[in-house]
């Protein structure tokens, strides 16, 4: 079973097989005989289920024995199609307990080359609750990581809520959002519901875009470079004033910060593609006005205008 | 030039957004840094990178982007995904590395205009 590692960009997955239990993986419907079943029954089972294989349970669903598609064959062959399987199946059964991971479950698969694993209570119990295999696991992983895009998506709807109401509130011209420091999943979220509610107002498209990348920039200074703070964005009928506010640590040396490729953020910064030391000097290239006051003692107040029109 | 055309001229695969590849492309940008994304000009650009996360879709969106190229066979993060799909965003994944990308482009272009 060499799926879960042939392509090279799996990271999630595997975090997933880690979190994933075998119980949430497994289906709990199990078909399973009695040690008294024929073969014939249990071939003829397999067939309309399109299974490989079934365990063989007591009256209390503990676990006797096992048989596949391999062992129907050699009754077949050796002409014992019609007897009970009692003392034909396999003895020695492998189970995983349902409260394992993934990957322990796949370590099982890859050592003993089964095509599926009966699933026990727990690590003393020969109970069986469920049977597990390696297309479960596969249609498990496809609808969790479906799930994650899912709740993404879900997010950006409640943000386009958020800034359809707010183009419904004519009198309401200010909007205050807070930032939370290194809070990078949600970066961006402010620049998209201003972008959003701005639209709806027609504003022109190359003045939103400004305002757009205005909001965007000074939410990542807020959430890379400070303890976290707030952004207010004003509209008035000639302006937008968007101010950015922080609670510090503050700028040491603002004509520093302000040139092009000038930059203090991390490693890890970098690697999602920001800290290019742009941030200021976009932020001057799109405002019509720009006002930039810090102190180290009370952190860092931003003021861009951006003029609609004219 | 159309989303359409990329798909085929980069031999990509279309993971979210079939039914936004008919936009014309104004502008190309290539880059694995976002703050040079946000510092183009000009609206309705079509963005090649090597970066997979979700803010790749976000910054697009803010620059007014209308589609993201993935290099390299590189696959986004779900949330990406999710997020180009309430925004309409087509994201393509093409094995092509940014350089053999942007040439065949290049290429594609000339050849249409000599026509």
């Amino acid at each position: 079973m060499t799926i879960l590692h042939s392509k090279e960009k799996l990271t999630l997955a595997s975090e997933l097989i880690y979190e994933i239990k075998v119980k949430d993986a497994m289906h709990r419907d199990v078909i399973s005989f009695s040690p008294d079943a024929t073969f014939r029954e249990i071939q003829l089972s397999l067939k309309k289920n399109r299974i490989s294989g079934v365990p063989i349970l007591d009256g209390n669903k503990n676990i006797l024995g096992i048989v596949s598609i391999d062992n129907v064959m050699t009754a077949l062959d050796e002409d014992y199609v019609n007897d009970k399987v009692k003392n034909y199946m396999t003895k020695e059964v492998i189970t995983i307990p349902q409260n394992y991971s993934l990957v322990s479950a796949i370590k099982k698969f890859e050592h003993y080359k089964f095509g599926r694993l009966p699933v026990a209570k727990n690590a003393r119990s020969n109970e069986i609750i469920g049977i597990l295999t390696m297309g479960d696991i596969l249609n498990y992983l496809l609808v969790s990581i479906q799930a994650i895009a899912e709740k993404a998506e879900k997010k950006e709807a409640d943000n386009d809520n958020v800034s359809t109401e707010m183009a419904r509130q004519t009198t309401k011209k200010r909007m205050r959002f807070e930032v939370n420091k290194a809070d990078f999943d949600n970066a961006g979220r402010v620049a998209s519901i201003v972008r959003n509610y701005l639209q709806k107002l027609k504003i022109e498209k190359q003045i939103l875009r400004k305002i757009a990348i205005v909001c965007y920039e000074v939410e990542m200074n807020i959430s890379i470079h400070s303890l976290g703070g707030s952004i207010t964005v004003e509209t008035e009928p000639s302006e937008v004033i968007i101010t950015a506010v922080d609670y510090g640590p503050g700028i040491p040396d603002i004509d520093e910060a302000m040139k092009p490729g000038f930059t203090t953020a991390s490693e890890q910064i970098r690697a999602l593609g920001f800290g290019a030391g742009m941030g200021l000097p976009n932020i001057k290239k799109c405002a019509d006005y720009l006002e930039l006051e810090s102190s180290m003692e009370t952190g860092t107040i931003l003021k861009a205008t951006i003029r609609l029109g004219g | 030039m159309k989303i359409q055309d990329i798909v085929a001229i980069l031999d990509a695969e279309v993971l979210t957004g079939e039914g936004y590849l008919n936009q014309e492309i104004e502008e190309f940008a290539a880059s694995d840094m976002l703050s040079d994304v946000l510092a183009l000009t000009k609206d309705n650009f079509l963005l090649l990178t090597g970066l997979t996360s979700q803010q790749v879709v976000r910054t697009a969106e803010i620059a007014g982007g209308i589609g993201v190229v993935f290099v390299r066979g590189k696959t986004p993060e779900p949330e990406a995904i999710g997020l180009a799909r309430s925004h309409h965003i087509p994201l393509l994944m093409t094995s092509f590395l940014t350089f053999e990308a942007s040439r065949a482009i290049v290429e594609a272009i000339n050849k249409k205009e000599t026509k």
